[in-house]
Formats: C-alpha cells, structure tokens, sequence
C-alpha cells in the first residue's frame, strides 16, 4: 500500500468543530430537558458554550444574544479567584455577579466547569440560564426602577457549588433562602449541572479519539477561522466612521430621556465600536455591564457581517470597543442592572442606525425592544407564592425589500411565551386577548411589523410589575419609512380603561377582576408610505392589519366599503 | 395461493414488492412514480408484480404503501382554502406562535407563511377554564355569524380550535358539528379529535395542517381506492402511519396529519423488522438517498416514536416515527465558504443536473463525484442505461471548486468530502442516541437507501458501534417494511394529577377508557381486533418541573400496584436521561397515552437466503481506491455472489443494481443466514 501522512489536518479540525458544536448543542437539550421553571423550560432563556484553555469561546449555542456577554468574562472570573492548580476534576463554579463574576444581571446563573485530560485543565464547559426569583426589592427581581444592585437580589461572585462531584448543600440552602420560589432554584441547578455533565463526557469523548495536542490545535484552527471570515466579511462593507444618536425613554424613575449613541469606525479588516456619545450610567435599574454592551455588539456584528459566521471568539478580534467607565453602556457598581436589556435593545438599534449609512440594504427599520410582565402574589386558598414572569414581542423594524415581521422577539432577546393552557393552569389569572395590534406597524413601502395586544385579567389580588419599551421614543423607520407605533400598559378596572403614564409600573397591587393590557409597540417603516405598493396595500387591508381608518391616514388611501375579515 | 403487496411511493421511484404468504417467494418492481396522480404508479406497479407472479388480482390479500402525497402537498404549499374558528381574541395565535424569530443572526428570515389567512381566522365568543368548567358558553348567534362568512368565502376546510379543549371539547364538537351540517362539502378538524393535550398553538397547528390537506388527500385516496377496485382488488388497502403502524383509508381521511411521515418511516420499519429478524433488536436506521439522510433509533424491537415534531416549521402533534433527518445525500454538493472551509449541502444537484460526473449540466462536485474519483464507485457503470458516469468531469469539478483554492491535491479533497458528509451523518446519529441518552455501542447500524452503504461503515466506527447490516436490497427496503409491520393507532389525554394524591382505581380508570378509546376507533374502522397489543404510556414530571418524560407503564390497568410501577419507571428514566432522580417528589401525571396495535395478515421475518459452498468468494474485478492511509488497489465483489457464510475483508467494495457498499480497510463483512451483508471491525 502506498502510504499517506496523517490525514489532512484541515479535515480534522473541520470534524472538530462539527463535534464541539453538536457538543455544546447537547447540553443545551439536557438543561431545557431536565428544568424546572418555565422560564427555561418553555422560555428557553439559557444558553450553553464550551471554551479552550485559556477561557475563549470556541463553541457557544446561544438561544438569546445576549448570553454571548455572560460567556465573555466568565472563566477569566472564576480563573481569577481560583488558580487553574487548584481546580479539580468534578468542580463547577457558581456565579452571576455582573461586576465580577460574568454575569449580566443577578437572574443569570451561570455554572462552568473544568475538563481534565492527564491530569491537566484543558478546556471549560458552561451553561447560563435565567433564574425567575433570585430575592431583591420585587418578585422576579428585575425591575427599572431599582437604584443599586443590592435591591436586585442575591450577588454571587464565583463560588466553588460542586466539589469533586458533590454539590454544597450549604450552599443550596442559602440560594433556596433568598429566593421568592424555592424549590425551582433547586431544580434548574439541577439541570445545570447535568448539562455541564453532558459536555464534560462528550469532550473527554474528543479528546479520547485525537488527544488534547491535536483538539487544542483544532481550537486554535477554529477561532483563527472564524475571525478570517469576520475578516472578509468586513471588507464587505465601505469603510468609513458613521454615528448615529439616539436614546432611552428614561431612566426607569423619572430622569428622561437617556442618550444612547455610536460611533461605529469600518477599517479594512476590522471595526471599531466608540460608546463615549452614552450618558452616564443612571440612577434606574436600565444601566449595561461591559458584558452585556459587548453581547450585543457581536450581536449585531453577526447579523450585518455574516449571520452564519460560527458562534466563537474568533469573531470578536476584528471587533474593538470602548465604553467609557462609568457610563449607561459600561456601569460601575452599585449601579442597578436588572433592566440592562431595554439599554441593550436601544445600543443595538444605534448600532443599526450607524450601519444603515453604510449598508442601508442589509439593516432593517427600527423595532419595538421588548416588554415584561410580572405577575405575583398568593394563590387563592393558600399561602404558596406564585410568580409569573414573562417577556413580550412586538413589531420588527420593515426590511429594504419587504415587511418587517409581526408580533416576534427582535435583537438580544429571544425567549418564547408560555402557552396559554400552560399559563392559566400554573397562576391564577386569565388571558383574554393575546393578538396583532392592527395599525401598530409603521407605515412605509414596506411596512413595519405589528405590535401585540395581550390582556391578562387577575383572578385574585396580585402585584404586577412591568415596563414598556418605545413609550415615547417609538421605533423609527429608514429611507422615508414612519415610526410604528409607541408601547403602553392600559390598566381595565371595571369597563374603564386608564393608560399608564409611564414605561415603568412597579409593585402595583392590582384586584381581582383587574385586567393589565399590554399593547407592545410596531416596528418602523421602511421607505415612504407613498410608495407602497397598491396590492400590498390592499392585502393588509383585507387581512385586517390596518383598518380603513388607517389606511386613509397614513396611506392616504380611500378603501371604501371593504371589509377586512371578521373585524 | 395467497399474495401481499408492499409499495413504497418516493419522489422519484415507486418501488413495489410482492410476497406469496406461504412460500415467502418474493417479486419487486420499481417504476417511476407519477407525482401529479400517485396512485397511478402505484396502480401499474400492481399490475406488473401480477404479471411477473402469473397471478390474480383476487388472490391478493393484503395491500399497504407508505406516501409522501401529505408531505409533497405541505412543501410544495398545495393545501385547501382552510380556515380557523377559535375563542375570541385568539384568531392571531397561529401567526403569534411562541413569538420566537425564524433566525437568530438573520434579519431578512421569514416565518412559514400561516395556513389560513388573518382572514380567515373566525373569532367566536366561549371560552373554557384550564379544567374543562365553562366560563362562557358557546354563543350560537357568533356560530351562525361563521358559517355564513364560511360560506361566502368559499372555504374548503376549516379547523376548530378552543382554549383547553383538551379537558372539554364539548364547544370545538358542537361548531364542528354546526360546520359540517351546514356546510357538507367542507372539510372539518375539531382540534380535541386529534390531540386531547395542553398546549394551544401546537395543537392548533395539528389541526389547521390536518384541515388544510383533508380536501387533497381525500381525493387521492378515493383515486386510489377505486382504482384498486377497478383491477380487480377485493381487499381493503392500507396506507402507513407516520406512527410505523397501518392505518385504514377512512381513518387517513378523517386524519391525514398523520401521513405526513408515511414514507421515512416505512424504511425504519423495514429496518426493525429487518434487525430483529436477524436477533438485533436494538438497532439504528440509516436511510441515505440523493438529498438527505433520515436516522432513527429502534430499542427492544421498536422503532422510538415521538408524540411532537416540527413538519416544514409547522409544530405537529401526533405518534411519529422520531426519524431525524439532514441534508446531506449522494447528490450533496460541496463548496467553500467565505472563511474558504468545506461544507457540504443542504444544496443538492438532486437528479437534474445532478453530479459533475453525469455530465448533464452539473459542474458543482457532489458527494457522489468523491466517491467515484476514490474509486469507490464503479466509473464504467451505466445509470439506467442511459447516463455514463464521466469520472473526468468529476475530478475537474472538485479540482475547481475544492482543491486548487485549498491548495490540495484533488484525492485528498475527495477525501475531506466523504469524511464531512460522513461527520454530518454522525452528528445525527448522535442526537438520536448519545443526546437522548442512548449508547450506540449498543446499536446495529442498519443502513439502506441508495447512498446508505457507501458511508455506513466509518460512520459506524465514529460512533464504536459494533456492527453494520446492510439488507439484501437495500434501496427497496421501505417497500418491504409495508409488508412487516401491523395497525397501530396511539390516543392520548391531557388530564393532570398528583400521584401522591389520585387513586390507583382512578389511574387505571383513565388508561382503560383510553383503551376502550382506541378499540372502538378500530372495530369502527372494519378490523378485527383478535390480538390486539395494548402499550401503556404516561407523560410524567416531578411535581413543580415544567416539562414532561413519557414512560412505559408496563402493565397499565392490570397492573398490582400501578402507582408504584409509576414511580419506579419515571425515576429510572430521569436518572438515565439527566443522571439524577429526585426520590421524595411528588409526581404529576400530565398525559396518559395508549397504543394499540393489531396484526394485518401474516408478518413474516426474514427469509433465509442461498447458504454458500465455502466462504471464499471471487472478487469480479480490482480497482484503484484512495483511503485515508494511502491508495491500494482493491477487490470488488458482486452481492449476488454473497450468499449465507460467504466472508470478505476490506478493502473492498460490493457492488449490486441499487447500491454499492463500501468496505474500508479494517473491516470484514460476511452474509447471514437472512442474506444480509454483515460488517464488522477485523
């Protein structure tokens, strides 16, 4: 037999990476599998990631962007208080600390462990999942109107929960004392560790088959690949310095509104991101971690350079940012952080907003951001605490060839709803609406998405705590596109319906037979109404997504008689 | 004389297979399939195997095909004028979905297009609570208001969804009642008929893509009917189940949902019956055609059945077969991305242009053209006598497009291709397996379909599992697998309790009725239920945990102590999922499930195939194969010299008229008594 070298190592680093991804895609089914709470259950508000050696990401299943920040930090963190020589097989380090521990706000508890192979750490597995009470000031702990982090539940820096595979029942005791709904903390810890479990086996499994000498080199390969493809893909786009300001309806308590803005600098291979035009951080809970603002940056990255480039570190090198210290992008503590997300969703449509001077075809209109609910109180009869706690969808921003999507989670979010038939069998309240909001989607020759109206009605007293984003500042379109239109929560209380003044409602104690509507704001238009096209036009007329009034006023359009479906 | 027919109904090919009941001699046919009218092919191919056999149509006692009418009419978006009536204030739950975005990084993905048009979606006014109590009755007038507005908008099949119908469906049964009384021509789904579990918008969607096929598959089966009657057919023809079982004409009419994985599982069928023939009832399926590879687990001699999947993004709730499949098959093609790494499909030169090396227009390399500049595939075959294999344009197309960009000779870029694809088939096999809690070191690889034994062997090995069968005629085994299985028809109840608190009478209550259920739903349908199976399932979780297992109740109603039999299943069953149980937690019972099945005529194993005369056998010819060690000139066996005992070692290929398997150094394979190639490691 004529004989070759070894394979092709081009080959192996390619099966490598199939592998790693496949991977860290099983312990995401693990912990979505093996949860508790609906928040990860059914919401799916987690994500998993594996990393080398020296703690960069080489394979991340992110099912919310945001959870790219979390990842970010995490194992320097952990490395930082507990040298790599003092790590043991079987250790996982507990932690959400957002200045210090990784994290992006308190809910986010991340667990990551070392994998050993001969005795050495060679690479770390992770998982992140939201925790819907961690203690704090409200139910659900997240709320705008927080002012320092300590109103925002339990810290935890990096903490050693499982020793040598045995979890620290100390440990779970403190975590189930701080917590509003116990006995879920325990069971998505849980879950937690059965996913890093998972990964810890599947990557002994690698290394087993290639040895870490070639699984290290693969890693390498990895990431040195991706970041040629954010290389190439950044040639893609005009180099240049493009600003664009913006800002936040308010702070969460009163001080509005908040600037937020860019200055995004294209080089030939590689972007530079300047956060200075942000305020300074807020008395509110709306302030962002370094963590969180950088999620979101790659974010964005991904979904205007190249939105299949691989999710690894290696697509961060070509990116730089500064945010200046102390400001609403890069706060310090104590600030509060709870709410970072609606800060996060204003960055990555200034962020778009820049980029729309450079590559206005790829970048859509702006969207609604994104609103919470929750619910809480005591189940009728009993002293059990219940807490529902749920984020809405809303318009998306109209794309350069066609509609923005209806009723959808846009940009650093992603989480699901809870059924209805899920929902109203855990707490004792009532959905009696949940649908498109008809008009809602601003006007343009492509239409902004539409908003959704979802009304709950309570079947007993109850707290409720929520904020709207787009209250004031309401999505703007692109190229002659209209703004769709802004977010509210409506209160129903006996027939009459009285409309909150502010983004912000927290700790409101509602009665039975009270009904919260919530009417979450439509996306941008895209391109001037004028000309849009007559059959679209008349499609959305006739599907009912804007009514005859609508269409005179915003389309100029006569639609006479026509009766658009069941009304 | 007694005969019966096995069809298989694919994209391309209609493959059909007759057996005499009490010889077990066999006859095959393949012709292509008519996409326009199915039932056409399905018709000849009948007629044809009579021709071969000499025999009459009345001789034929059994009749079974497995269809992708169901799937081809949701793809290709060919479903009726459907629309939706639901509880006020819910018309928009079928676009709403879980409010998650198509694309996480993508801004410009889309949403499936929704079934039914804003539109039509009718709101009226009811409304249930979670345990089934009315919190408003249904209100007649907003039903006539629908049926009118039905009317005028020429609907032609509407779906009837309520919020907790599940635990009453006393409302959706009464509007689909009013519908079909008012309106006799229009289709009508009551959501509760098909799924009696919580969750609205899945359930939802069961019912508006089960309506929006009805008119369709309707016609089709009526076509097929009578046209089976017109050649002579006295029996009553069965069509698959996306569950592996049979199910009767009338019961796909009702529900064509569940059609819609008709045609993989009819492979996976013929896999398990194939495997557990053989006395490997633990084994994993692997089905390679031209564009993509469909994989199963089979585990104790059944196939593993899921009660949700996702069909062209739409959520189905129904017993599927839990075939995963991926778009990687032989016609494949492979390219470089932007970072300049190989990637293979989802893109397939499918049949036209197809690979390079057909030389009809196709210059991008495929997955195919690899394997022929590896030598793997024979260069001076003939595809249907028509089409000669150009080994040239293979090796110029991966030159272009793979090679000289890398900077790689064109052998070791054909190399990097096999291996990807065989990655990919990897990755499959592992979510079904190793993902879900299973050891494929404890697992038969049973591979089939036209690309299925080119690959099965290093795949195999990536997963340490022991042993690759590859069956007699691998392309024509979903055919055969019609002929192997029975009826089989799964019910199901969404009605949540604690089991510290229900009683054990109660339990069993529940799984009796359901079974009752199940058995009135045959004995309606015509069969006889002599021998019918019942498998008792429940979806469980710990009380608190918001998702659930479904484990096997061994026993069900007859059990001594079900409630402990309960228990003990679901604990084992978490542990081996998620490495822990949680022992002083209460459990909720959330969904009891049944299945039933009933044989139809005789299934038979097996055949036993020619025992050789010694186990050396002659290779037809050599040729030069590239392997990841170097290249070696290598024997090629033919399949039909493989009888019982022969044994080979790779390298090595075997080739026969539908596939070519692929024997890597390592490896040897011999025949077994049932005329399957068996691979092992040397």
């Amino acid at each position: 037999m004529e004989t070759r070298g070894r394979k092709s190592d081009w080959i192996t680093h390619e099966v490598i990476a199939h592998f790693l991804l496949s991977a860290v895609e099983e312990m995401g089914v693990t912990l979505v599998r093996a949860a508790y709470s609906p928040n990860i259950k059914e919401r799916r508000d987690c994500s998993t990631a594996i990393f080398d050696a020296g703690g960069e990401t080489v394979a991340l299943a992110a099912h919310i962007p945001i959870h790219l920040g979390s990842m970010l930090g995490l194992v320097r963190e952990v490395l930082a208080r507990f040298p790599l020589e003092t790590l043991r097989p079987g250790d996982m380090f507990l932690a959400n600390d957002p200045f210090g521990g990784g994290g992006s706000h308190l809910n986010d508890l991340s667990l990551v462990a070392p994998v050993f192979w001969e005795g050495a750490g060679v690479a770390f597995v992770a998982n992140i999942a939201h925790h819907s009470d961690v203690g704090g000031r409200v139910p659900g702990s997240e709320s705008c109107d927080a002012t320092s982090i300590y109103q925002e539940g339990l810290r935890i820096p990096p903490v050693r929960m499982v020793a040598e595979r045995a979890i620290d029942g100390n440990l779970l005791a403190l975590l189930q004392a701080n917590s509003r709904v116990p006995d879920e903390r325990v069971g998505d810890l849980r879950a937690q560790v059965a996913a890093n479990l998972a990964g810890e086996r599947r990557i002994e499994e690698l290394l087993r088959r290639y040895g870490a000498a070639l699984v290290g080199e693969s890693m390498r390969a990895i990431l040195e690949y991706t970041d040629r493809r954010t290389r190439a893909a950044i040639r893609g786009i005009p180099n240049g310095t493009y600003r664009h300001d913006d800002a936040m309806d308010d702070d969460g308590i009163g001080v509005s509104p908040v600037p937020v803005g860019a200055i995004v600098t294209v080089g030939d291979e590689s972007i530079h991101v300047d956060l200075s035009p942000c305020a300074p951080q807020t008395a509110g809970a709306k302030n962002a971690s370094i963590t969180a603002t950088l999620a979101t940056v790659y974010y964005v990255m991904k979904a205007v350079l190249d939105p299949e480039l691989p999710p690894n570190a290696g697509y961060y090198r070509a990116v730089t940012v500064d945010a200046p210290r102390g400001s609403v992008m890069n706060a310090q503590p104590p600030a509060a952080v709870g709410a970072r997300i609606i800060s996060c969703q204003k960055l990555a449509e200034v962020l778009l907003g820049a980029f729309a001077q450079a590559v206005p075809e790829r970048v859509i209109a702006e969207s609604h951001g994104v609103s919470l609910g929750v619910f809480s109180g005591e189940r009728p009869g009993t002293r059990d605490l219940f807490v529902d706690y749920e984020a809405f969808g809303g318009g998306a921003g109209a794309r350069a060839t066609k509609d923005g999507l209806d009723g959808i989670m846009v940009h650093a979010t992603n989480t699901s709803n809870l059924p209805i038939e899920v929902f109203e069998s855990e707490y004792p309240l009532m959905i009696d609406r949940y649908e498109l909001y008809p008009d809602s989607g601003g006007p343009g020759r492509f239409r902004g998405g539409l908003g959704i109206r979802r009304d709950v009605r309570l079947l007993t007293d109850a707290d409720f705590t929520g904020f709207v984003t787009s209250f004031r500042r309401v999505p703007v379109g692109r190229d002659g596109g209209r703004p769709g239109k802004p977010g509210r929560y409506v209160l129903i209380r006996g027939g009459r319906e009285v409309v909150y003044d502010s983004s912000t409602i927290a700790g409101q104690r509602l009665r039975k037979g009270d009904t919260i509507s919530l009417r979450t704001a439509g996306g941008g238009g895209y391109g001037v109404p004028e000309a849009r096209a007559r059959e679209l036009l008349e499609a959305d007329l006739d599907e009912g997504r804007v009514t005859p009034e609508g269409a005179r006023r915003d389309y100029t359009h006569d639609a006479g008689q026509r009766q658009g479906g069941q009304t | 004389m007694s005969y019966r027919i096995g069809v298989d109904v694919g994209g391309t090919f209609t493959d059909c297979v007759m057996e005499e009941t009490t010889s077990g001699r066999r006859w095959v046919h393949k012709i292509p399939s008519t996409p326009g009218s199915p039932e056409k092919a399905i018709i000849a191919g009948i007629r044809a195997l009579l021709g071969l056999a000499e025999a009459k149509a009345a001789a034929v006692g059994f009749v079974g095909h497995g269809s992708t009418v169901a799937t081809n009419a949701l793809i290709e978006r060919k479903g009726a004028r459907t629309a939706v009536v639901t509880t006020r204030g819910f018309r928009d739950l079928l676009e709403l979905g879980r409010q998650r975005r198509p694309s996480l990084y993508d801004l410009q993905a889309d949403k499936p297009a929704p079934l039914a048009r804003r539109r039509h979606r009718w709101e009226v006014a009811e409304r249930l609570r979670a345990d089934g109590s009315v919190e408003r009755p249904l209100d007649d007038e907003c039903v006539t208001d629908v049926l009118g507005a039905l009317a005028a908008e020429g609907i032609e099949a509407v779906a009837v969804c309520f919020l907790h119908s599940y635990a009453n469906p006393a409302h959706e049964r009464e509007v689909a009642e009013r519908i079909r009384r008012a309106l006799p021509g229009v289709f009508v789904t009551a959501s509760s008929d098909l799924v009696q579990e919580f969750r609205e918008y899945e359930r939802l969607t069961t019912a508006v893509v089960n309506a929006s096929l009805g008119p369709r598959t309707g016609r089709y089966l009526t076509a097929l009917e009578s046209g089976l009657v017109e050649e002579g057919l006295s029996c009553a023809p069965f069509i698959l189940h996306s569950n592996g079982g049979l199910m009767t004409l009338s019961q796909a009419d009702r529900a064509p949902v569940n059609m819609l994985a008709s045609g993989p599982s009819a492979g996976v069928v013929g896999a398990t019956a194939l495997a557990r023939a053989a006395g490997d009832p633990d084994s994993i399926s692997l089905d390679m055609g031209g564009t993509s590879t469909d994989v199963c687990l089979i585990q104790a001699g059944r196939p593993s059945v899921v009660s949700q999947r996702e069909i062209e993004g739409y959520p189905v709730k129904c017993a599927t077969v839990d075939v995963h499949s991926v778009g990687a098959g032989g016609g494949s093609i492979a390219w470089l991305d932007s970072g300049g790494a190989l990637r293979i499909g989802p893109q397939s030169a499918g049949a036209v242009p197809g690979p390079a090396c057909y030389g009809q227009g196709g210059d991008r390399p495929t997955v195919t053209d690899a394997n022929l500049v590896l030598g793997r595939l024979d260069s001076s075959r003939r595809l249907a006598d028509t089409i000669r294999i150009d080994p040239d344009r293979a090796e110029h197309a991966i030159r272009m497009h793979i090679a000289e960009p890398k900077g790689i000779a064109v052998e070791e870029a054909a190399l990097g291709i096999a291996a990807l694809v065989e990655t990919h088939l990897v990755r499959a096999m592992r979510l079904i397996s190793v993902e879900r809690g299973y050891d494929p070191r404890a697992f038969t690889l049973v591979a089939f379909g036209g690309a299925g034994p080119m690959h099965a062997v290093p795949v195999a090995w990536a997963l340490a599992m022991p042993r690759v069968m590859i069956p007699p005629y691998p392309g024509l085994l979903c055919a055969e697998g019609v002929l192997a299985t029975e009826m089989r028809i799964d019910v199901s109840h969404t009605q949540r309790s604690l089991l510290g608190e229900i009683g054990a009478g109660a339990l069993k209550a529940e799984f009796q009725a359901l079974f009752e259920a199940a058995r009135a739903r045959l004995t309606a349908s015509g069969v006889d239920v002599g021998g019918l199976q019942a498998r008792w399932m429940a979806d469980v979780r710990y009380h608190g945990q918001n998702y659930e297992i479904t484990v096997d109740v061994p026993e069900g109603p007859t059990s001594t102590d079900i409630k402990r039999d309960l228990r003990a299943a679901f604990d084992r069953e978490h542990r081996r999922l998620y490495g822990y149980a949680n022992l002083e937690r209460d459990l909720e019972i959330v969904t009891s499930r049944v299945g039933v099945t009933v044989p139809v005529g005789a299934a038979r194993g097996g055949r036993l195939g020619e025992r050789a005369s010694s186990r050396r056998v002659e290779p037809v010819s050599r040729r030069r194969m590239i392997w990841e060690n170097g290249t070696e000139t290598c024997p090629v066996y033919r399949r039909a010299d493989m009888k019982a005992g022969a044994e080979i070692t790779g390298p090595a290929v075997v080739e026969q008229m539908d596939a070519t398997t692929v024997l890597p150094p390592g490896s040897r394979a011999r025949t077994d008594s049932f005329g399957n190639l068996i691979v092992e490691p040397e």
